[in-house]
Parts: C-alpha cells; structure tokens; sequence
C-alpha cells in the first residue's frame, strides 16, 4: 500500500516551496500544485478503507494511516502519524476545491505574486496537515502553520488598515492557541499518556476523572472556540475579513475557521466525553448566543464583507449547536454544515470581492440596480445568498436541516431559537440583494465591469458543488458516517 | 408515470417560450393521464426512491439513525391536483406568448415559469414530508424570482422580498411541524413501514396511527398548529395575508398562476393532505376553522373598496382560500380540494381576462377603465363567467363546490357550536364575493365610453390569448359538474375514502343553496345599481362610512404595522446590538490591549538590573508558587478530587 498521506503532503510542501521561487510563474506552479491536489483527493476517496467492508489495523477507525518514529526518549515518544477518517476526508475535500477556486480566482494578482500564491498554499497545506495529523505535536505544527501565511496574507496584500487587522487576528488566534496547546499538553501529562498520538491520548484522556476533564475541555474548548469564532470572543473575525484580500477572506472564512470546529470534535468532544458533559450547559449556552448575535448583527452591517462574516458566525454558531447535541447526527450535521459554510461563504466572499473591483466599494447602501451591469455577478450573489440562507437542492438546506432535527431530538422547543434566526437570515441576505442588485440603478461608476473570466470560473467551481452536494447529500453523508464514530455519549 | 415525472423536471432547462409551452402541454398530457389511469383504477404508485440522507441507526429509534428516502407518490388527491397544475400552467404558458412577447429578459421569464411548474409537480407527488418541504420552499423561491421579475421597480423588488419573508415565517413553523410529527411517530411508531421506509408518510394506504391514538396529545395539537402556520404563510391566511396582494407587482400571468394552481394551492394541499393522513385534534380544527372563516370575511372586506383590478381578484384569492382552509378545518378535506380544483380555473380566468385589459390599456386602474364590452368582447364575456363562477350562481362551477364548503361547515354545527360565528362570518363573505367581483366587472366594461380619454383604444390580444380565455371558461361552467363524472367521483372519494371521511358532496341543503344564491343574487343586484352603466358611486365625503372606507384602504393598517414591527423594530435592535458589539465587545478587548500596553511598560521599569531587586521577585515568586502549592491545591484536590 502506498504511503499516499506522505505523498500527497511532500507534493504539497515541494509545490509551496516552486511556488515561492517561481516568480511571475507562480499562477501556474500553484495551479498545477492544486489540481495535482485535487487528482489525489480523488484517490484518497478510492482507497479509502473506511468504505463499508475495509478494515484498518494500525490506529482503528483510521484510513491511510502511517506511523514513523520521530522523538523516542524514555518518557515520551513523538510519532508522526496521520490518517484520515470520514470527518477530515470530508474537509479534505473541502480544501482541495477551495485551493483551486481560490487559484483562480485571484489569478490577475500583480502585487508580488510568488509571494502570494506561495501564501494560498502554504495556508492550504497547513490546513490538510490538521486534518490529517493524529498526534498532538504534529497537528500543533501545522495549526500554528496555517497562522504565519494568513497573518501576512492580510497584513501585506490587505486592505488601508490591515497592520492593524493583521495583528489582531495574530495575538487573538495566538492566545488562543498556546491555552490550547496548555491544554493538550496537561492532557498528555496528567493521564500518563505513553505518546503523543491519537490513540494514546484518547485512551488516556477517557481514563481522566470528570473534573480534570471538565477543566481541560474548558481549556480547549476556549482555544479551538477563538477560531469558530465563538461570541464573544469574535471581533477579530469581521476586521481580518474586511481587511484581508479576496483569497485570504476564501481561505479564512472557508478553511481557518473549519480548524476550530475539526479540532474541537477530534480532540475535544471524543477524547474528553465525560468532560464535554459535564460543560454542556456552557457550549450550549455560547452556541445560541453566537447564532442570535451573529444573525441579528449582521442585518445592520453596511460593509458586504462584514455581513458574510457576521453570517459565518452564525453558521459556525448552529455547528457548535449541532456538536453540542452530541448524536451521531448531529454530528454528521456539524461536518457536512463546516463542508457547506465552507464552500458557500467562499462563494459569498469572492462576491464581495468581485463587487468592490467592480463598483470600487462594498458599501451596500452606495449601490443599488446593479443587475443590468453586472448580471453575472448578480447571478452568483443570488446563488451564494440562496444556499447561504439555507434553501433546499442548495448545500445548505440538507446540512441545517439535520443540524436542527438532532437539536429538536436533544432540546426540545428550543429549537425556535435557531429556527426563528433563520428568518433574520434570510432578511438581510434578501435586503442586500434588493439594495445592491435590485430596483433602478444607482451610484455604479461608469467604468464598471462584470466579473472577468477567472473570478466567475473561481466562483463557478463553487456553484457548481453548492448544487452537487446539494441534491445528493447522501454523497457526502456516506463519507462521514462510514468511519466507525468513537467516543460519543449513547454511541 | 415516469415520462411525466421526467418531463416536469427536465423543462428547467429549456429556453424559449414555445419550447416551454411544448412541454408543459406534454406534462400537461402526462398529468391528465395520470389522473384518468387513477380515476379508472385507484390506489397508490411509487415510482422513484433514492436514498437522500442516511445516518445508519437502529431502525425505527431517532436518536441513533435517520433515513430518509425521496421518491414520488401518485394516488386519488396528487393526481387531482397534478390535473389543476399543468392544466392552468399549460394554458397560463400559451397566453404568456402573447401577454409577455414585449418584454425583456424572457428566457428567464420562462425558465422560472416552467422551474414554478416542475417544482409544483414535484410537491404534489412527494412521498415524504421532507420531499414536500424542499419542493415547497423552491415553489416560494420561483414566485420569489417571479413577483421580483421586474426587479428594476422597487415597489417590485420590496414585494418579492417580503413574499419570501412572509412565507419564510409560515416556512419554519412548518419544519417545526414536521419535527414534532417525526418525533411523534419515531416513538409512538405504527406498524413496521415506519422502520422500513424510514421518515417516509405513507400517504394514501391507511392512516398512521388509531384514531384513538389521534389527537391524544398536546405535541400532535401543537405540531397541527405548526402545519397550519406553514399553510398559512403560503395560502395568506390571516394574519400572514399580507404579501399576497402586493405580489401582484409581478406580471399578471404569474399572478394567475401562483393564485390558481401553484403557490397559494401548495398550502391548502399540505393542510388537506395533512388533515387526512396525519389529523387534527379538535382544538387545531377549531383555529383552521376559525382562520378559514375569518379570512374568508376580512380579505372580502378589503376587496369591496379597492381600486385596482388586479388587487380585487387577489383579495378574493384570499377569501377563497379562506373557504377552502374551513371546509379542511371541518373535517371535509376533499371538499376543500374540491374548491381548489374548481377556484383554480375560475380564478386564472379571472387573472387572465384582467389581464386582456391590463395588456390593452396599460393601467390596472378600474375607476380608468370604462365601457370596454364593446372592444373587448371576448374577455368581457369570460370576465363575466369568471365572476358568475366566484360569486356562486348555478351551474357555474364555484357553485357547485363553494355550496359544498358551506353545507360540510353547517352539518357539523350540531356537533361543534363554536363554528358558529365563523360559518356566518363565511356566508356572509358570499354577499360581499358577488358584490365586489360585479362592481369591478360592471366599473370595466358597463357604460358606453371609457372613462379616461388618454388611454389607448381598447382591443383584444392575439389568438394565444384569446384561447386560454375559452379553454379556462369552459372549465369554469363545466368543472363543477365534474363531480357527477363516476371518475372524478371516484378521485375524491378514493382520497376521502382513506381516511374515513364520508364524501360531502350530495349532502347539500337545497335550504342553504337557494339562501346563498340568494345573496350572491342580492350583491351582484346591488353593484349593478351602485356601479351598473357606467354609474361610479362616491360616498360624501361627511358620510360615517368614511373612516371606514380609509380602514379598509388601507388594508386595516396590518401593513403599515408588520412594517414597522419587522422594518424599524429589528433593524432598530439590529443597529443597537451592531453598537454593542463595536463599542463594548471590541471596546473590551481595547481596554485590554492598553492595559497589558501599561502593564508591560511597568514591567519594563522592574528590570533595574540590580541583583537584590531580582533576589526580591525570586523569593517573593517562591512564596506565591507555595501557597498554591500548599493552599490552593489541597483544597482543589479536597473538593473536587473524589469523583
């Protein structure tokens, strides 16, 4: 059998690195390097042994694993070991489509190209090394890994105030990563665990009494929690969006976030069960605030960029909720909604994005009756709200609908709450159409333009799975529940 | 079957109105077939299942599993209604040709039109609620599209959003609904097709559950009212009516079509659909009852004064609907499907002549319009049908099933006192339907001249629409009488049959009958002599009924009201959290970044360099880390430690 997530890992780091150096080359070097990505995602899904009838022997419940000896002294022994199972096969994919979108999308960058695009994968890579990781040093690696490109991502080719933007988003993620990375650790050394890998420390952390798990879910609860982001702890979110360029908003919004919610499920709520129950009350608690305030806010946003962020807030808000419940499907709820907000925030910021080069502004009360000028750009605002607000045969709908049966399952008639949200959503994504896109045309600059070619193929790619996904969910469903789902309560 | 299935869903993707026109027919063909293979021999046809969500689990058992299948499901009701769909949405598609050929934007036009359509389709042969819900919400998404189509208006564009919204409301009690009914049969599960077919609402073979177990607790009472709320959001039944008249901002076809057979049909199809299959308790058919009969009444009310054509036949959707809603509130859902099927036609006649005259004049204003019998003679005549049809007068067909709303409603008086008020409320409503669908016809075409000169000489559109003009009066004297086809019998009976619901029709009380012709006599009689021959009838300005007339004007404020609570009030809270979360959220995290900015300058000044100053902080670090060490952590260990 081949190593194929050491392969697909050295063609990643070989690509970065050919990327950096390519100079106006770089478009192209990062192309190739994502569609080589993509080729071999595809035979991730073939040779996947989590498919009905597979076994796998070296970490149970994990595909593709391998395992090498890194750091081996009496106490501790550090393994580089990976794998995947249905959960980060899932987004896997996710980062496969939006490296090439994003490739595309920005594929006029003149401001130091090399730079930029060695960036985008150098974030990429990270984020498949997280999903992929299974042992705690490794997937801090490439956790902190994904923060260093993002944070000049936004801080060189960003908007007038992206130094300050930049830090922020840096010192806020930071924080939370070194209590999470205080938490993991305590976790290792408190049980006694032998190894960093997953199946020591899973065995380890279900050994731990309820309170020290109580307090290390707190821990890393707050640590993954920054990156949802959870309210309060969000104001970095709407400034790093509004700031960062097009691709690094994509890459943000689509993949960065994905890391808290991936992280928290894999190293939180299996390793720690009895703990998560025990902070129930407060996950539940953040998860309903974050999904009120992140709607409600984002109805009074003027700056398109803020409100799709404030949206992310919201969605990420109802994948807490559905973590929370603690099902199987409410799990299987909370992945496939991480799959669709990733794809369809991407979409909705590539829309921004395309809408500040084509009106010079993002200001939705500057613009109005747009469709005549832009109607493909309309189009896709349309496609990206749509799924956004969670209609069905779009990815959203298939995703928000098990996230709130399995809340209706758990909690009863709270379940108005998120439901009611839904409403406000739907609002402010059709008062900004009718502000930005509707009624007769005004303060459009003459020089306006639809979307070029390469942006409307980046935002394509993503319409086209937005729908996909979103008549045939079982596609993905299938993937995420053929891994047998340990460490549940009730599973 | 399948061909029809296939064919709706294909023409999504066909451009060109005769292509679309073409292909309705042929869904139209395949749908009317279908009912005739079910009218010849009834019973339940599934076609397609595909797996859409499965999360593996014990069957039957919620919490560890969810399946859920798509397929399509024909029987007695869905080929009913598949007959009122592609009937009107062919006829509606061929005027189009004609109504629309001077826009822009047509393949859109058509598209959306024929994704309305397929999404219809869809819903009528969903074999599961959820299957019902995606169509459902694509069906609000079309007639979203549709009423924004001339998006550059604003007063369009605002009508569309808030027709979305609106029905958004009703949209989520309605999953609601579904939650609470799934949760109720997942544990109180019926036979093994519960386990078997997973979340699959086997409509159409036997019902659910017992009766006795029917109505026996408060989540069923509950998950009806949620169900109602859904319908309610989508047929614009009180106190959702409002985005229902301001959606004729779209073009006038589309307005037939989402009054006739698509949209506001979708919700009267879930309620019957769920009254027969899944039951009411007496409470919940007390609300429905109360809200059909109310509606019924209050949206006549608003239509007696209103000045626009369009707006007149929109309000009288609403009443309509409002019938329908009571008689499914009653306990006689196939009457109320019945009143659908012969409402569907009358009403996109009604839709389609108004817009004859909209199309030749350019103005929905009736107090305009005047004396156009003469030009128009055609669409005066079927205007005329329509409106014979509406008010009720034999043997037009709204007599025959509106007659039947009432008698259904009135057999059950006996036994349920409170509808009382309601079923007056409703036959009072038959007074105010004749008089106001008159007063427009007679402000129309009465007279001899028409009242504004400025306006273009008056003259009948091409043959595409005069066409759908004959077909649909056809229908609208002849589809009443239907119900003495053995057939079409057969088609309501084997839907009422299922539920054990004794048929309605026949039942009729030649009392009650020759009463409400009556009246309907009595309102077009007064019309014709407020309105008749050119008359226009003004109150004087000191008249009492002014306020009143400015109330109904004004459609009772609701609109002004839901505009200020949904508009002003949540943007208002909106902005104040926006506020908040800029100021003291982010505010804090400042305060923060200038108090550690302090703090390190304060920490910078520690480093003296002096070497019994670092002596100080060493031994006062020890001190601190004992006390933990020693005070804390016992402690912690003593409280918690145990478990």
């Amino acid at each position: 059998m081949l190593p194929l997530l050491s392969i697909v890992l050295a063609t990643l780091l070989a690509g970065t690195a050919a990327t950096f150096f390519a100079g106006t080359r770089a478009r192209w070097v990062a192309l190739a390097t994502s569609s080589v990505f993509a080729v071999e995602v595809a035979f991730l899904f073939l040779s996947f042994s989590g498919w009905p009838g597979y076994s796998s022997a070296l970490v149970p419940g994990f595909s593709e694993s391998e395992s090498y000896a890194w750091i081996h002294i009496s106490w501790m022994h550090v393994n580089f070991t990976v794998g995947v199972d249905g959960i980060s096969l899932v987004l896997i994919l996710l980062t496969a489509i939006l490296q090439i979108a994003t490739v595309v999308y920005s594929w006029n960058e003149t401001k130091r190209p090399a730079g930029y695009f060695g960036l985008v994968m150098l974030t990429c890579l990270g984020c498949f090394g997280v999903f992929v990781a299974l042992d705690i040093l490794f997937f801090f690696l490439f956790w902190e890994a994904v923060l260093v490109p993002m944070f000049f991502l936004i801080g060189y080719w960003g908007g007038p105030n992206r130094r300050y933007a930049a830090l922020k988003f840096f010192v806020y993620t930071h924080v939370a990563s070194i209590v999470m990375l205080v938490g993991l650790l305590a976790l290792v050394f408190y049980s006694g665990a032998s190894s960093f890998d997953y199946s020591a420390v899973y065995a380890a952390g279900h050994g731990l009494s309820t309170v020290v798990q109580a307090f290390l879910f707190l821990a890393l609860f707050f640590g993954f929690g920054v990156k949802f982001p959870i309210v309060p702890f969000h104001t970095w979110l709407p400034d790093a969006h509004v700031e960062a360029p097009t691709g690094g908003s994509v890459l943000l919004a689509g993949l960065l976030l994905k890391l808290g919610g991936y992280g928290l499920i894999r190293w939180a709520v299996f390793v720690l069960p009895a703990g998560f129950h025990v902070d129930l009350p407060v996950v539940f608690f953040v998860a309903f605030l974050s999904i009120v305030w992140g709607s409600v806010v984002s109805l009074a946003q003027r700056d398109l960029k803020r409100l799709v962020a404030f949206s992310s807030i919201n969605h990420m808000g109802i994948v807490l909720l559905a973590i929370a419940v603690g099902s199987s499907i409410g799990l299987v709820a909370a992945v496939l909604l991480m799959f669709a907000h990733g794809i369809v925030s991407a979409l909705l910021f590539m829309v921004s994005g395309s809408a500040h080069h084509a009106f010079g502004t993002r200001d939705i009360s500057a613009v109005g009756g747009a469709t005549p000028t832009t109607p493909a750009l309309s189009t896709f605002a349309m496609a990206g709200s749509l799924a956004s607000l969670g209609l069905p045969a779009l990815i959203g709908f298939p995703a928000e609908f098990s996230a709130l049966l399995a809340t209706w399952d758990r909690l009863g008639y709270w379940v108005f709450i998120p439901l009611g949200i839904l409403v406000v959503t739907a609002a402010f994504y059709l008062w900004m159409m009718q502000r930005m896109f509707f009624g007769p045309p005004r303060g459009i600059p003459s020089e306006a333009h639809d979307v070029p070619w390469f942006e409307g193929a980046g935002m394509g790619i993503l319409v086209v799975f937005t729908v996909l996904f979103g008549v045939l969910p079982s596609l993905l469903v299938n993937v995420i529940v053929a891994s047998p789902i340990k460490g549940f309560p009730g599973t | 079957m399948i061909i029809g299935v296939t064919g709706t869903r294909l023409r999504r993707f066909e451009y060109g109105g005769w292509i679309a026109v073409a292909l309705s027919g042929a869904a139209m063909v395949v749908g009317v077939l279908i009912a005739f293979g079910e009218a010849m021999s009834p019973g339940n046809y599934t076609n397609v299942q595909i797996t859409w969500f499965h999360v593996a689990g014990a069957p039957g058992t919620f919490p560890n599993g969810f399946t859920l299948v798509m397929g399509t499901l024909v029987d007695p009701i869905s080929s009913l209604m598949l007959v009122v769909v592609t009937v009107v949405g062919f006829v509606v598609m061929l005027y189009s040709i004609g109504y629309m050929h001077h826009d822009k934007g047509l393949p859109r036009y058509y598209a959306e039109l024929s994704l309305f359509l397929a999404a219809m389709n869809g819903l009528v042969i969903s074999n599961n609620l959820i299957e019902f819900f995606l169509f459902w919400e694509l069906v609000g998404l079309c007639s979203y599209f549709l009423i924004g189509f001339y998006y550059e208006k604003p007063s369009a564009a605002s009508a569309a959003k808030e027709a979305f919204l609106v029905t958004r409301i009703g949209d989520i009690m309605f999953l609601l609904g579904i939650f609470l009914y799934f949760s109720h049969y997942a544990t109180a599960g019926p036979n093994g097709g519960w386990a078997a077919n997973g979340f699959v609402f086997v409509h159409g073979t036997t019902p659910f559950l017992a009766p006795s177990i029917r109505g026996s607790s408060t989540l069923i009472t509950v998950a009806g009212i949620m169900i109602l709320g859904g319908a309610a959001g989508k047929s614009a039944q009180f106190p959702l009516h409002v985005w229902l008249p301001d959606a004729m901002e779209g073009p006038t076809t589309v307005s037939a079509l989402i009054h006739a057979a698509t949209m506001v049909a979708a919700g009267v199809y879930l309620l019957a659909v769920a009254s027969l299959f899944l039951g009411f308790t007496s409470f919940d058919s007390l609300v429905i009852v109360a809200i059909g009969g109310f509606t019924a009444f209050f949206a006549a009310t608003m239509a007696v004064v209103h000045p626009d054509i369009k707006r007149v036949i929109a309000y009288s959707t609403i009443s309509q609907l409002g019938y329908m809603v009571l008689a499914i509130g009653a306990g006689f859902a196939m009457v109320g499907l019945y009143h659908l099927f012969t409402h569907a036609f009358f009403k996109a006649l009604l839709f389609l002549a108004a817009g004859s005259v909209i199309h030749a004049l350019g103005t929905q204003d009736l107090f305009k319009m005047g004396g156009l019998k003469k030009p128009m003679k055609l669409t005066a005549a079927a205007f005329a049908i329509g409106g014979l049809a509406l008010a009720g007068i034999p043997p037009f067909a709204g007599f025959w099933s509106k007659d039947d709303v009432l008698s259904s409603v009135y057999s059950q008086l006996g036994a349920h006192p409170a509808y009382w008020p309601f079923f007056v409320m409703a036959f009072a409503a038959v007074f105010l339907t004749a008089y106001y669908i008159f007063r427009a016809w007679f402000l129309a075409f009465s007279g001899d001249r028409i009242r504004d000169p400025t306006l273009p000489a008056a003259h009948e559109g091409p043959w595409v629409m005069q066409v759908p003009l004959v077909i649909l009066s056809a229908f609208a004297v002849g589809a009443g009488l239907f119900v003495f086809l053995p057939g079409f019998q057969g088609l309501l009976l084997g839907g009422a049959g299922v539920a054990g619901i004794p048929p309605a029709y026949g039942t009729a009380d030649v009392f009650l009958s020759a009463v409400s012709v009556l009246l309907a006599a009595g309102g077009i009689g007064l019309a014709a002599l407020l309105w008749g021959n050119g008359r226009v009838f003004s109150l004087a300005d000191s008249s009492v009924a002014q306020p009143l007339r400015r109330l109904l004007l004004h459609r009772y404020y609701f609109k002004v009201g839901y505009d200020w609570i949904g508009a002003k009030g949540v943007y208002t809270v909106s902005r104040a959290a926006d506020f908040f979360d800029r100021y003291v959220i982010d505010g804090t995290v400042h305060g923060l970044e200038r108090m550690f900015g302090a703090m390190s300058d304060r920490l910078r000044r520690m480093q003296s360099g002096l070497v019994s100053d670092y002596a100080a902080y060493i031994v006062a670090g020890l001190l601190g880390l004992f006390a933990i060490l020693l005070v804390v952590a016992p402690f912690l260990i003593a409280r918690f430690g145990g478990s």
